[in-house]
């Protein structure tokens, strides 16, 4: 579904990501974890092209990432949750959701908000349809970015620290949002600090260090026998 | 020589209509700025050198050079590279608009400038990720945004104008001032006058900034963003 090839990205000078090779298989749940500064961010924006990678390959459901004419169809195949949600302001949960099938995929209004009404009662918004974000909590807020991604029917959902900006109590709501897409079987890559969203859903996990994939395998062997010592240590400080 | 008020009272229509005229003369120029202010923004913007070049030798000249200047400019230039050999009728009206909205297109374009370039740039990696693409996310979802937050700059520029809008008297525009002035010249009343006029002006600008505070707080309040 997802392959990549010796993937290079700088910033300026700063070389971010330092030869990334994987293969994410269709229905695959890989968790990325790693220390603050890795790459993993950036990794993931490779992945969609929200970052150009400065060297290596990259094909999205066999279509190869290097030409510039596909650019938003990769993305229409790809959908992507933030840490910041990143609502859209001045629209409805509704609006938010139905606005990108809409314009980019040209579905009728109708159906757009009828899809729309079907993925807020999956997230467990469907009153919430007609609130703004800022009248939605944190957890309420994520639930609509995820269904607002779904809208567009990806193939691929990547998440990048999907909880990390949420309160406590709320990180539970978004998780289990996340986890019933996986048993859905849908394919996702996980950039979490959730130890136990990994151990429960993950397939694999990737352990990433300054721009290099140190480790990876299942999510128990990685946490119970960490092979790379860069691993131990940071597995130590967080577990 | 006595201070006479009734030239005040008496000649109030006559300004009320040149006021009239500056307000009009006024929200042309914003408009066409507005027009003109949106495209140079966005070629400020963007992401070929050319443009983006071209962008900031128009907001330059515009801002760097007085009003003044550039009226005439517009005025005599237009004649000149259109060969025309007489001037139509009401000619400086178009002119004058003119030269107003290019230059307030100027400053208006740094003002959706600053509107654009506050918006979290996750708004725009947000649209993208959606598969929309650069023209679709500006228009669905940054510019609705930022259009918001550039209301009390404009506002202000609004304001700015109307009050610059005084030196198109300099090419015979009936305007608020050039009508005060024809006024002193029949009645040797200066001071009054030019207090009258000066009132209209506080007045108008008075009604703008009320207007603008109306318009800020009614689509302000669905959200903050
Ligand atoms: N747009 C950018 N320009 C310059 N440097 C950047 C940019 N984005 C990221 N970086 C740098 O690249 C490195 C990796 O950043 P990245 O966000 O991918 O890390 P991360 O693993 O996601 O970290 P965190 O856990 O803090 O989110 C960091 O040193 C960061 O400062
Ligand atoms: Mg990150």
């Amino acid at each position: 579904m997802i392959l990549v090839k010796d993937l290079h990205k700088y910033f300026g000078k700063l070389e971010v990501l330092k030869g990334i090779n994987c293969h994410i298989k269709e229905k695959e749940v890989v968790v990325v974890i790693g220390p603050s500064g890795s790459g993993k961010s950036t990794f993931l924006r490779c992945l969609n092209k929200l970052e150009e990678p400065t060297r290596g390959e990259i094909t999205v459901d066999g279509i190869p990432l290097n030409s510039d004419v596909n650019v938003n169809a990769i993305r229409r195949e790809v959908g992507m949750v933030f840490q910041r949600f990143n609502l859209f302001p001045h629209m409805t949960a509704l609006e938010n959701i139905i606005l990108a099938p809409e314009v980019v995929r040209k579905t009728n209004k109708a159906e757009a908000r009828k899809n729309g009404m079907e993925l807020l009662a999956k997230v467990g918004l469907y009153d919430k349809a007609d609130e703004y974000p800022d009248r939605l909590s944190g957890g309420q807020q994520q639930r609509v970015a995820i269904a607002r991604a779904l809208a567009m029917k990806p193939k691929i959902m990547l998440f990048d620290e999907a909880t990390s900006a949420l309160d406590p109590e709320m990180v539970g709501e978004v998780l289990s949002v996340m986890k019933d897409l996986a048993r859905e079987g849908m394919t996702m890559v996980v950039v979490t600090h959730e130890m136990g969203f990994a151990r429960e859903v993950g397939d694999r996990v990737i352990f990433m260090d300054e721009g290099i994939i140190m480790e990876e395998g299942k999510p128990n062997e990685v946490f119970e026998n960490p092979k790379n010592p860069r691993t131990q240590a940071f597995l130590s400080k967080i577990l | 020589m006595g201070m006479n008020w009734h030239v005040v009272v008496d000649n109030m229509p006559i300004l009320a209509k040149g006021a009239l005229l500056t307000l009009e003369l006024t929200a042309g120029a914003v408009a066409i700025g507005v027009i003109i202010g949106l495209f140079m923004a966005l070629a400020r913007l963007s992401k070929r050198k050319v443009v983006r070049a071209g962008a900031i030798a128009y907001i330059d000249f515009f801002r760097g050079t007085p009003l003044l200047v550039q009226i005439f400019l517009v005025y005599f230039g237009i004649p000149m590279l259109l060969k025309w050999q007489t001037m139509p009728d009401n000619y400086q009206y178009t002119a004058g608009i003119l030269a107003m909205g290019l230059n307030s297109g100027a400053y208006i374009a740094e003002i959706f400038r600053a509107g654009i370039q506050s918006i979290d740039r996750g708004q725009t990696e947000a649209a993208r990720s959606l598969g929309m693409t650069q023209a679709q996310a500006l228009r669905y979802v940054i510019l609705p945004q930022a259009f918001k937050r550039t209301i009390p700059p404009l506002g202000n520029e609004f304001i700015a104008l109307l009050k610059d809008s005084s030196l198109l008297s300099i090419i015979a525009i009936q305007e608020l001032f050039y009508t005060g002035k024809i006024i002193v010249g029949r009645t040797y009343q200066p001071l009054p006058m030019y207090l009258a006029v000066a009132l209209y002006y506080l007045v108008m600008t008075q009604l703008i900034a009320q207007w603008v505070a109306y318009m800020e707080r009614r689509l302000g309040k669905n959200d903050l963003g």
